[in-house]
């Protein structure tokens, strides 16, 4: 009796261990875009719009400058930021799952690494929201397959043009925001 | 068309209009009240001359060779000695292979050469009046010294003017509708002062066509950089000026790409000792070990300078400072029209990514270096010379290797394009593209957009055969990438080039940890690690078996 309890206890173990080692691969996504950093923000920001559902850019901020303004280094980052109100809405209506709103608005990070080439990052969506229950899981779930089509990078499309944030009204950081959440 | 023709100019004047004071004013107040005296008031302090008392120049001045004869008046051997110099000449004798290299006879894969378009690149000539190769190079009259010693940032010289600011107001490009004011040569002459980082960019920082076009480690970022981007330039910390490593004698600037020191066995420059080595090498101040010797990582790091370049661990990218560099550039596209005009596109960022005057580009900031070894010795692909009609033809070889103890590996801009090359005789064409302004030249490029013409032109200029055969090449450039000094914190770390697909990943010759390995050897360990395993599991068996037999 104590050999099979000793040997579940050990099985919860290593899966418990494999859980936590896998939970960052499967929390987040990183794939290689066949163009460069500002072209691939473009391509994204032009997606996101054509997306409808309520999709609009609400930022695209460089976290890259930050560091350069403090005297250091580092490749470049540049985050698109896209809301849509018609996913955001039933969440933040919520009380239980409020707390969400610290995913608002949805990021995709694009960024250049040491090996030269450009990432796309993103949140897995769709996992994550099953694990907040049904009304995340449901809204999440569409969230991630909208975001699927934010990352076609057809190569046949010329390239369009960076979408450039605007000033941010007044007050709190930068970024800027065109609308969302 | 004439507006389009020379559109490219137009961004030359004006990035070279971009100044310090719209940077500082991001900076804020904070920042306004850290800043310390820039290299010009600085100078300003040390100087014991003031121009403006000078009675030479008490002058209204009609022309650049005015200026000059009045500065020659006073500074009596400045002129010898700038008529020596490759910034003058541009021509200099490689002596390792005879090659004749400079401007006058170096064909690259920018703008190609300036034979037959010497009044449009002679904006970047030290001098007045190259409007074509009868150009007189041993008039004195005809140096510019405001171009180098400007301290106000109003001269600009115009590319078609053969070399000449605009002396009155003008318009400019031709037909364009705007208009240029004319330089006030006696306010300028007044104030000269020593060199600046601008003075020296106002050619260097455009090289190629634009801003950051060229070099890569070069551009307008660095007329009042911050630290980050480098820590020897930062204008708001040790602030050099190009002068500071260029160390310049007799107005013969040293370091120069045709003759790069690969390897700096000589170390520290020190007064009054005679010494014929480059001033500009990062070890003529920092010597041959230049990390202390506090730890086990730094010393190991002084073992590194014997093959590595500074540059190559302390550069970690170039074209940092929100400049992106031309990387390719295919003149194989250049003139098609749309509605039978020329015309532009431009890519994601907003710069052309084609143009029917020059063909595609592609730009790209932040970039990886490629990494080779560099021993000092360069050949170039000149006028007659093969190309490599079935690969890469390189404009420029710089030659190095592991094993001959005289070079060290360096971080490079690769840049890559397609240039005209002659059928027949197999070797790379001058194109005749631009012409002098108010001048119409049917067989300039820029103008009609014909090839053939344009080679023609541009054969028959360097007297060259062409019997009308042509194509495009692949070409590659190399520039060794030496500026952008990133601060030390920022340098690579060890795994960036110790790892499978690091940094120095196609560099030969050499072994790495990290990177490189041996099967059999990586064998035995693996071995030897599991043995242990299967010992130390083993033997806490036995121990086990050994306690419940024994009680």
């Amino acid at each position: 009796m104590f050999k099979i309890i000793a040997a579940f206890v050990a099985g919860i173990a290593f899966t418990a261990v494999l859980a936590w080692n896998a939970m960052g691969g499967l929390m987040f996504n990183e794939r290689v875009s066949p163009f460069g950093v500002e072209e691939t923000v473009a391509r994204i920001q032009h997606n996101i719009q054509d997306t409808g559902n309520g999709w609009v850019l609400s930022g695209l901020r460089n976290p890259a400058s930050a560091v350069q303004a403090t005297g250091g280094n580092t490749l470049p980052v540049m985050m698109v930021e896209a809301c849509s109100t018609q996913y955001s809405k039933p969440i933040l209506n919520e009380d239980a799952v409020r707390f969400l709103s610290i995913l608002m608005p949805c990021k995709i990070s694009v960024y250049k690494k040491n090996d030269g080439k450009t990432y796309i990052g993103t949140m897995n969506a769709g996992l994550m929201g099953k694990m907040f229950g049904p009304l995340v899981g449901d809204v999440m779930g569409q969230v991630a397959t909208d975001q699927q089509k934010f990352l076609v990078m057809d190569p046949n499309k010329p390239a369009p043009p960076l979408i450039k944030p605007q000033p941010a009204a007044s007050g709190g950081g930068g970024g800027g925001g065109g609308g969302g959440c | 068309m004439a507006t389009l023709t020379v559109a490219g100019t137009l961004a030359l004047w004006n990035a070279a209009a971009s100044d310090a004071p719209a940077a500082e004013a991001k900076d804020g107040p904070a920042a306004v009240q850290k800043r310390q005296p820039d290299s010009l008031e600085l100078r300003a302090a040390r100087t014991t001359a003031d121009h403006g008392k000078f009675e030479a120049l008490q002058q209204d001045f009609k022309s650049g060779p005015e200026v000059t004869k009045a500065c020659l008046s006073c500074h009596t051997e400045a002129g010898k000695q700038l008529l020596k110099t490759k910034h003058w000449q541009w021509e200099w004798r490689n002596p390792e292979n005879n090659q004749l290299l400079g401007k006058r006879h170096v064909i690259n894969n920018f703008c190609t050469a300036t034979a037959s378009n010497e009044a449009f690149c002679a904006a970047c000539h030290i001098g007045y009046g190259m409007k074509d190769k009868n150009f007189d190079f041993t008039n004195e009259e005809n140096v510019d010294c405001l171009v180098c010693h400007d301290t106000t940032g109003d001269y600009k010289k115009l590319p078609g003017l053969a070399g000449h600011p605009a002396y009155q107001q003008m318009e400019y490009p031709p037909k364009s509708g705007r208009q240029v004011p004319g330089v006030d040569l006696q306010d300028i002459a007044q104030r000269v002062g020593v060199t600046t980082r601008a003075s020296c960019g106002a050619c260097h920082f455009l090289g190629g066509g634009g801003d950051a076009v060229k070099h890569g480690d070069l551009d307008t970022s660095l007329k009042n950089p911050k630290r980050y981007l480098d820590v020897h330039m930062d204008a708001n910390g040790l602030n050099f000026s190009c002068g500071t490593c260029h160390a310049t004698e007799g107005h013969n600037i040293p370091g120069s790409r045709y003759t790069p020191t690969g390897k700096d066995a000589v170390a520290h420059h020190i007064r009054g000792k005679v010494d014929s080595s480059n001033p500009t090498t990062c070890q003529s101040c920092h010597g041959l070990k230049p990390h202390s010797d506090d730890s086990i990582i730094t010393a190991k790091l002084n073992e590194h300078t014997d093959k590595i370049a500074c540059q190559t661990c302390h550069i970690p990218q170039f074209a940092r400072g929100g400049k992106p560099t031309k990387m390719t550039w295919d003149w194989s596209t250049a003139g098609r029209l749309k509605d039978g005009k020329p015309f532009k596109l431009k890519d994601s960022a907003g710069h052309d990514s084609y143009a029917t005057i020059k063909g595609s580009f592609t730009y790209e900031a932040d970039v990886i270096p490629e990494y080779q070894w560099i021993n000092g010795k360069v050949k170039y692909t000149l006028l007659g010379d093969p190309v490599n009609t079935d690969g890469v033809t390189e404009i420029n070889h710089y030659f190095g290797s592991a094993e001959d103890g005289l070079s060290r590996i360096w971080p490079v801009k690769v840049f890559r394009g397609k240039q005209p090359y002659d059928l027949e005789t197999k070797s790379l064409l001058v194109p005749h593209t631009a012409v002098a302004y108010g001048e119409s030249d049917s067989s300039a490029f820029w103008t009609n957009f014909k090839w053939e013409a344009a080679l023609k032109a541009g054969s028959d200029y360097v007297g060259r055969p062409f019997g009308g055969k042509f194509d495009f090449v692949a070409t590659s450039m190399t520039w060794p990438i030496t500026h952008m000094v990133a601060p030390k914190e920022d340098a690579l770390s060890c795994t960036q080039c110790h790892s499978k697909s690091g940094r120095l990943q196609g560099v030969s010759g050499i072994y790495m940890p990290g990177r490189d390995s041996t099967g059999w050897l990586d064998a035995i360990g693996w071995l030897a690690a599991l043995g242990t395993l299967i010992g130390v599991l083993g033997h806490g068996a036995l121990r086990i078996y050994m306690a419940r037999k024994a009680g």
